[in-house]
């Protein structure tokens, strides 16, 4: 309905007044509402037709917000309301602009109303406060190496007459007469004269000295340091970009090492300990001794070892059922919290060694059966840090090669990575497989070389 | 409620007391030695759950179910007076689940799991033993850990009689595999402290020689 209203409205607006008589006759009584109507159906101006009979139905006469004072900020510009009154009186009028130097009398139509008001424009003659000295100041203070007062009074008069805009200055720059200065030159004996100027002129009592502190090297500097960013060839940026990236990947597995050697000492702290525990009960397999003796140690062991994860064995067997009934080989089941490789470890060792998965459980042999366990964690976790310390050993050495070509730093042999001779007894422990494949080991060092490379690159740029 | 002293029910469970029960568990086999015409049957069986000891285990048991292969008609089968066994004829090895009931209502019964054995494979790591008759064995220990039991049930458990008056004894001499197990870890366990104590003193070294190399290192880039 509304649709109608203002297709018939708009044709109402453009076309000949015939067709609007018409409406006239067949609808005297929307004549009165018309005014009332249009605007009602296009309220908030600015929105189209549509999208306002789509937001606000017929039957409601206002919108459901509050109608806003952003008639401006639609899509559509609000033509000037040219209402049918009389025009209001103008006059030739002469005035003067208080912003010129020359009080010129000049004439321009201005309506009566507004006939005494000051001329609108003048008060975007803003002016800047250059100081000015006299010239005994200037001989007692403002003296400076390379600045004669003829230069400096030049200085002061371009900063009048271009509000103090320096990069204007600097092309103004009088070269005929005087030596060539660039704009930090001009800055700093404009920043230097105002300061010592405040200074002198600073009444006591009043502490409204603005201290100027302009250093003229940081600025040139910092200038040129922007030009040459800015000037930088595609390529140069994406080589920097290139080592950024790598140096952050540096710092990521440098950080991940020392979490590692942190891990790495509490695990040593927790074989100690287990160290300690083994010599207080020297290989008895008495079942009191070993029970009585467990606790403590074992709680210690817990406790420093809980920060480095399950290091040192600490493997959680299912254990005080409190009240009910239970089956002892229960309590030999290894949790699932244990990681596949880590059970996998295990596994492969209580197989080399000749032992059931899960031996017949009696009382002595389950709980003897656990500890070894955890001691064959202790072991693998043990392997691990020893082997992550000999790839870290081959990387320094490689570092160190870099650094200072001709040297070499010499690991000693019994941690050394290749060290599979004759001479070492089999030990069990060479049945855990620590790498998951062949390759991974080589692949590190590689990737240790590049970054120690991509190191001195950036060391020898800086 | 009470705790130790005696209700009427003695329902009160009794702190501090651990009562342990060893239990064997497992079945036999006896080939026919051809297939069985009509069903294809190759083998019979018993599985069968009894107590370690020389012992009546239906003072304390209630009864033990046995559930077998859903292709088995009445596929739980529950027995409530020893011998707690369930004997049976077929040609596959499936996973029997046995569990025992305890006169003790409160009591939760205890499942155990066992893969009927019917055919001797090498190297098994499963206790087979070839009997008398080419019968298979396969049978395994556990023990039932009782903990804080009401005083009833701790009065049952300790009050067992014989069930047999001649020798007892099971087709594993189970004695002679604790030993042989005993032996086992304990030497394993010497092996792997050996060999931490060994790893720990490298890794120290390790650690030492990281420690050195590095103020190398800072040292050969001061120079430069």
């Amino acid at each position: 309905m509304s649709d109608v209203l203002d297709i018939l409205e708009v044709d109402r607006g453009g076309a000949a007044s015939s067709e609007i008589n018409r409406e006239k006759i067949i609808g005297p009584q929307r004549v009165a509402k018309r005014p009332g109507a249009p605007r009602g159906s296009r309220r908030p101006e600015g929105i189209n037709r549509e999208l306002y009979a789509l937001l606000y139905s017929d039957n409601k006469e206002h919108p459901p917000l509050f109608p806003t004072e952003d008639v401006n900020k639609g899509y559509k510009q609000t033509k000037a309301k040219l209402g049918m009154r009389r025009v209001r009186p103008w006059r030739w009028t002469p005035f003067t602009n208080p912003a010129r130097s020359d009080s010129a009398v000049l004439h321009h139509w201005r309506r009566v109303a507004d006939e005494d008001k000051e001329y609108a424009f003048a008060k975007f003659n803003k002016k800047v406060d250059v100081v000015s000295f006299t010239d005994q100041e200037y001989q007692r203070h403002l003296q400076a190496d390379g600045w004669s007062k003829a230069e400096t009074e030049h200085l002061f008069d371009l900063c009048r007459r271009f509000d103090l805009r320096f990069i204007v200055m600097q092309d103004r720059w009088d070269r005929a007469k005087y030596a060539d200065r660039s704009v930090e030159d001009l800055k700093g004996r404009y920043y230097s004269i105002c300061s010592t100027l405040n200074k002198l002129r600073a009444e006591p009592g009043l502490p409204q000295t603005k201290e100027f502190v302009y250093d003229a090297a940081h600025e040139r500097r910092r200038k040129q340091q922007l030009k040459r960013l800015f000037s930088r060839s595609p390529k140069q940026i994406e080589e920097e970009q290139h080592l950024l990236a790598e140096l952050r990947k540096i710092e990521a597995r440098k950080r991940e090492r020392e979490r590692k050697t942190q891990d790495l000492q509490k695990l040593i702290n927790s074989a100690d300990t287990e160290h300690r525990r083994l010599h207080k009960t020297p290989g008895t397999v008495k079942k009191k001794v070993v029970h009585v003796g467990n606790k403590p140690p074992r709680d210690r062991l817990d406790s420093a070892s809980s920060g480095a994860g399950d290091a040192g064995g600490s493997i959680k067997f299912p254990d005080l059922r409190g009240s009910g009934v239970s089956l002892r080989s229960q309590r030999m089941k290894l949790p699932a919290s244990i990681g596949q490789k880590k059970a996998k470890a295990i596994e492969q060792l209580v197989q080399e060694l000749g032992i059931e998965m899960s031996p017949m459980p009696t009382e002595e042999i389950s709980s003897q059966f656990n500890e070894l366990r955890n001691d064959m964690l202790l072991l693998y976790e043990l392997k691990m840090g020893l082997s992550s310390c000999e790839f870290e050993l081959q990387t320094l050495k490689h570092q160190y090669e870099a650094l200072a070509p001709g040297k070499t730093l010499d690991i000693p042999s019994s941690i050394a990575p290749s060290g599979l001779d004759i001479n070492r007894p089999k030990t069990i422990s060479q049945v855990l497989d620590i790498h998951s494949s062949q390759g991974t080991p080589t692949r590190k060092r590689k990737a240790a070389l590049e970054q120690s490379k991509v190191l001195h690159k950036i060391k020898a740029r800086t | 409620m009470s705790e130790s002293q005696d209700s009427v029910e003695g329902s009160g469970r009794m702190k501090g007391v651990t009562v342990v029960k060893p239990i064997v568990y497992g079945n036999l086999a006896r080939p026919f030695g051809k297939k069985r015409e009509e069903d294809g049957h190759t083998h019979q069986w018993t599985v069968y759950a009894k107590p370690y000891n020389n012992e009546d285990m239906s003072v304390y048991v209630k009864k033990v179910q046995f559930k077998l292969h859903d292709s088995y008609p009445n596929a739980t089968r529950v027995v409530s007076k020893p011998p707690y066994e369930v004997t049976e004829t077929g040609w596959g090895e499936f996973e029997v689940v046995i569990k025992i009931y305890f006169e003790d209502p409160n009591e939760r019964p205890v499942t155990l799991y066992h893969v009927l054995k019917l055919f001797p494979s090498s190297g098994a790591p499963a206790p087979v033993v070839m009997g008398p008759l080419k019968t298979l064995v396969c049978e395994y220990y556990d023990e039932m850990i009782f903990q804080e039991p009401s005083l009833m049930m701790q009065q049952l458990l300790t009050s067992t009689r014989q069930i047999t008056l001649g020798p007892y004894k099971h087709e594993t001499d189970f004695e002679e595999k604790r030993q042989k197990t005993e032996a086992a870890i304990n030497s394993a366990r010497d092996k792997v402290k050996r060999e931490i104590d060994d790893l720990r003193d490298k890794l120290k070294l390790a650690k030492e020689t990281i420690a050195r190399f590095r103020s190398e290192i800072e040292k050969s880039q001061a120079m430069h």
